[in-house]
């Protein structure tokens, strides 16, 4: 089950702190826009912006990305 | 194992019929060709090149359609401008696949390129489609243009959507398959993001990029390729000018990525048909770059059993560049 919003695996995900592995070229985009735009803009409110972004496409997808979905819990 | 939708290569006459048929389809071939079909449920974009069964083809009367399949529950065609580009992935269906067209040379292509990843629902909405463009010996006489099929209007400036509906039980996905690899070279930072490229870091040190180029004897048919948590995004090069000291790019570079030049590709036809070849699933809809056609000499050469038009850009969620996308409508 995915981890709930407020899980610190989030913030290590949006950040680059904890690396996501995939095969699939949505993921890979996800997650390196993410890396993206906290490089440029590490505040709270963007990480927030961020975490969320990411915690819906998981929940809209959880089912499609089961390997990668396995390294968030 | 076969694709869901019908897409093929077919003649001016066999695609009037689908249209008048009832069939919604997503159509790429040359204006003439375009402009001779009746008013119903399709978008096109103006290409002539094709991959076909028999192989790498360039054509004025034949056009590459595709079939939305009858399982979709709705096709809704949008005209994009600059004005309401920000609402193309908000405004597809909760589970659908959008195909997109935009014309080459256009602000509206560079705002896309530029600032897509940041449109709202962008990635949650799956996008697939490419740029259209004209005959080789053509540019800066034609401009490439996009049709709405459904009003009959044609755009030079704007571009066309087809969001498509699909049910719960089938699900859209977009494959990107770049033959090129970024190796172990000489890793690129940009500071800006932009089509021109002037000044960047190489391995840490700051180096105009146009002087490196020269310095180096690097062969510009080979992509920059940038890595997107191992994902392969290629920036195709357009012109490396010796005076000015500017790079011009037909995508744009952006920082926070790690790029590196394309390792040579010796025969482009075997290494695509080798990546396509590798998954047996023919893919619902598909689409290759122009510069691999040309680069490659890929006219008359089959590679593998991907067929789609050959385009001046290729879309899967973003703008990507001497890439293969794959889009397929799976199970669920």
């Amino acid at each position: 089950m995915l981890p709930d919003v407020n899980q610190p695996v989030w913030k290590n995900v949006v950040s680059g702190e904890k690396a996501l592995r995939s095969s699939k070229a949505t993921v890979n985009l996800l997650v390196q826009g993410s890396k993206m735009s906290y490089g440029r803009d590490p505040s709270l409110a963007n990480v927030q912006q961020l975490i969320v972004k990411m915690h819906s496409f998981f929940t809209r997808y959880e089912s499609s990305f089961p390997e990668e979905v396995s390294q968030l819990i | 194992m076969l694709a869901t939708t019908h897409s093929r290569l077919q003649s001016i006459e066999e695609v009037e019929a689908a249209i008048t048929g009832g069939k919604t389809l997503f159509l790429a071939g040359s204006r003439e060709a375009l402009s001779q079909l009746p008013r119903g449920s399709w978008v096109g974009g103006t290409i002539c090149y094709f991959m076909t069964e028999e192989g790498g083809l360039v054509s004025d009367d034949k056009i590459f359609s595709t079939e939305v399949p009858e399982f979709a529950l709705e096709a809704k065609a949008v005209n994009y401008g600059l004005g309401n580009l920000s609402y193309l992935y908000s405004d597809a269906p909760e589970n659908g696949i959008t195909f997109l067209i935009i014309p080459a040379a256009t602000r509206l292509l560079k705002v896309f390129a530029e600032q897509a990843p940041s449109f709202d629902g962008f990635l949650m909405h799956p996008v697939v489609g490419w740029v259209s463009g004209v005959r080789m010996d053509r540019i800066g006489k034609e401009m490439p243009a996009v049709f709405n099929g459904q009003t009959g209007e044609v755009f030079e400036n704007k571009a066309v959507a087809l969001h498509v509906a699909l049910p719960a039980n089938k699900q859209a996905e977009l494959e990107i398959v770049s033959i090129f690899k970024g190796g172990d070279g000489d890793v690129i930072h940009f500071k800006d993001e932009g089509f021109q490229a002037v000044g960047c870091t190489i391995n840490g040190k700051p180096v105009n990029l146009a002087d490196y180029i020269v310095a180096k004897g690097i062969n510009t048919e080979f992509p920059l390729v940038g890595d997107y948590c191992g994902c392969p995004v290629n920036v195709s090069i357009q012109n490396v000018d010796p005076v000015t000291h500017c790079v011009e790019l037909y995508a744009p570079v952006f920082p926070g990525v790690d790029y590196r030049f394309a390792e040579p590709v010796e025969d482009y036809a075997k290494a695509f048909a080798e990546v396509a070849d590798a998954d047996q699933t023919e893919p619902d809809f598909a689409c290759n770059c122009v510069l691999n056609f040309i680069h490659g000499k890929l006219e008359g050469k089959k590679t593998g059993n991907v067929t789609g038009p050959i385009t001046f850009g290729e879309i899967a969620h973003q703008l990507l560049n001497q890439t293969l996308v794959r889009m397929y409508l799976r199970d669920v």
